[in-house]
């Protein structure tokens, strides 16, 4: 049992490192690289976590069509990442505070993988008998997904065609008959 | 102890990861990074429910007549695949307010950005224009 945990705290540690390289980066090909390298490596701590069906999305829709879209975008946007000028310290120290309270607060949250743990208690069992009997589908994912839930992913399609209709009216081309007000004004030097 | 640490240790880890996405939002002044912060702040949160529904010694909950086993929480793992794809749908309308802006302003950064609408609104008020009338079209 302890291998397990071993495995799932090493993964982690990874994704932590590769988040701090995302912090350093300021270069767009590597940042949208980085993203996708810790979607995988987020696949891998599903599968250990017992999670299929979630590392399965999140490998093809995580880090596949994420980068995909971050690739196009990148075509069309400045390739560096400029310094800012004003500076980080007061977002630095707000998170930190934060992810402190945080981790003071684990100590309440079970541990991990115990049976008796208050999430396992509620509605779980019922759902996991039911597949059976109910529905008759193997995966209690999909049973749970597709008909105990259906409205959720109904939502969920809602919200996907509102994200879809949004991008097309955001991207699309001008009417070139009316005058066009909004060239790209010029690029002022920044203690302007 | 040890085990008990190993045991909050990916609590820990998340609870970091989340605290860089967050930062990468807060703090950083180029947009496109910022939407990086919200996909890393989006996967960490997933990672935490996925935590939420490992037991140990289970196995992945697909039922199995021909050995008696424990399976993990199945809960969590739909209610992560349905915030997978809306994840997905928010990095891709973001993507295209990114991409809007740089053909407005020519720039993705914020300081820019404030620095263009800044000289605008004083443009407007040095030849007399109402300003309101710039929000409005």
């Amino acid at each position: 049992m302890i291998s397990e945990l071993l495995i799932n705290a090493f993964l982690v540690t990874i994704m932590l490192s590769i988040a701090i390289a995302l912090i350093k980066t300021r270069t767009v090909i590597f940042t949208v690289i980085l993203t996708s390298a810790y979607s995988l490596v987020a696949a891998l701590m599903f599968i250990t976590l017992d999670a299929v069906d979630v590392a399965f999305t999140e490998a093809s829709v995580g880090a596949g069509i994420s980068t995909i879209l971050f690739l196009a975008a990148m075509a069309y946007l400045p390739k560096k990442e400029e310094e800012s000028i004003s500076s980080e310290f007061i977002p630095a120290l707000s998170c930190i505070i934060l992810g402190g309270i945080l981790i003071w607060c684990s100590y309440d949250l079970p541990e991990i993988g115990q049976v008796t743990a208050p999430i396992h208690q509620h509605i779980a069992p019922e759902y996991i008998r039911g597949s059976k009997e109910d529905i008759g589908i193997p995966n209690i994912v999909t049973s749970v997904l597709a008909s105990y839930r259906g409205y959720d992913t109904f939502g969920e399609t809602i919200v996907v065609f509102t994200a879809g209709v949004a991008v097309l009216a955001l991207l699309q081309k001008k009417d070139p008959t009316k005058k066009n007000k909004s060239q790209p004004k010029q690029k002022i030097r920044k203690n302007a | 102890m040890i085990s008990s640490t190993i045991g909050i240790w990916n609590y820990w880890i998340v609870f970091c990861l989340m605290m860089i996405g967050l930062f990468l939002v807060i703090g950083r002044k180029n947009f496109l990074k910022k939407i990086v912060g919200l996909t890393i702040f989006q996967t960490s949160v997933f990672l935490l429910y996925i935590t939420f529904g490992k037991i140990k010694g289970g196995t992945p909950p697909i039922l199995n007549e021909t050995i008696d086993s424990i399976y993990s929480n199945p809960l969590p793992h739909v209610l992560i695949l349905t915030a997978i794809v809306v994840g997905v749908a928010t990095t891709a309308l973001g993507l295209s307010l990114v991409l809007r802006i740089n053909t407005e302003y020519g720039s993705i950064e914020e300081d820019d950005i404030s620095a263009q609408d800044l000289v605008d609104y004083h443009d407007d008020i040095e030849t007399g224009k109402s300003v309101d009338l710039k929000f409005k079209q």
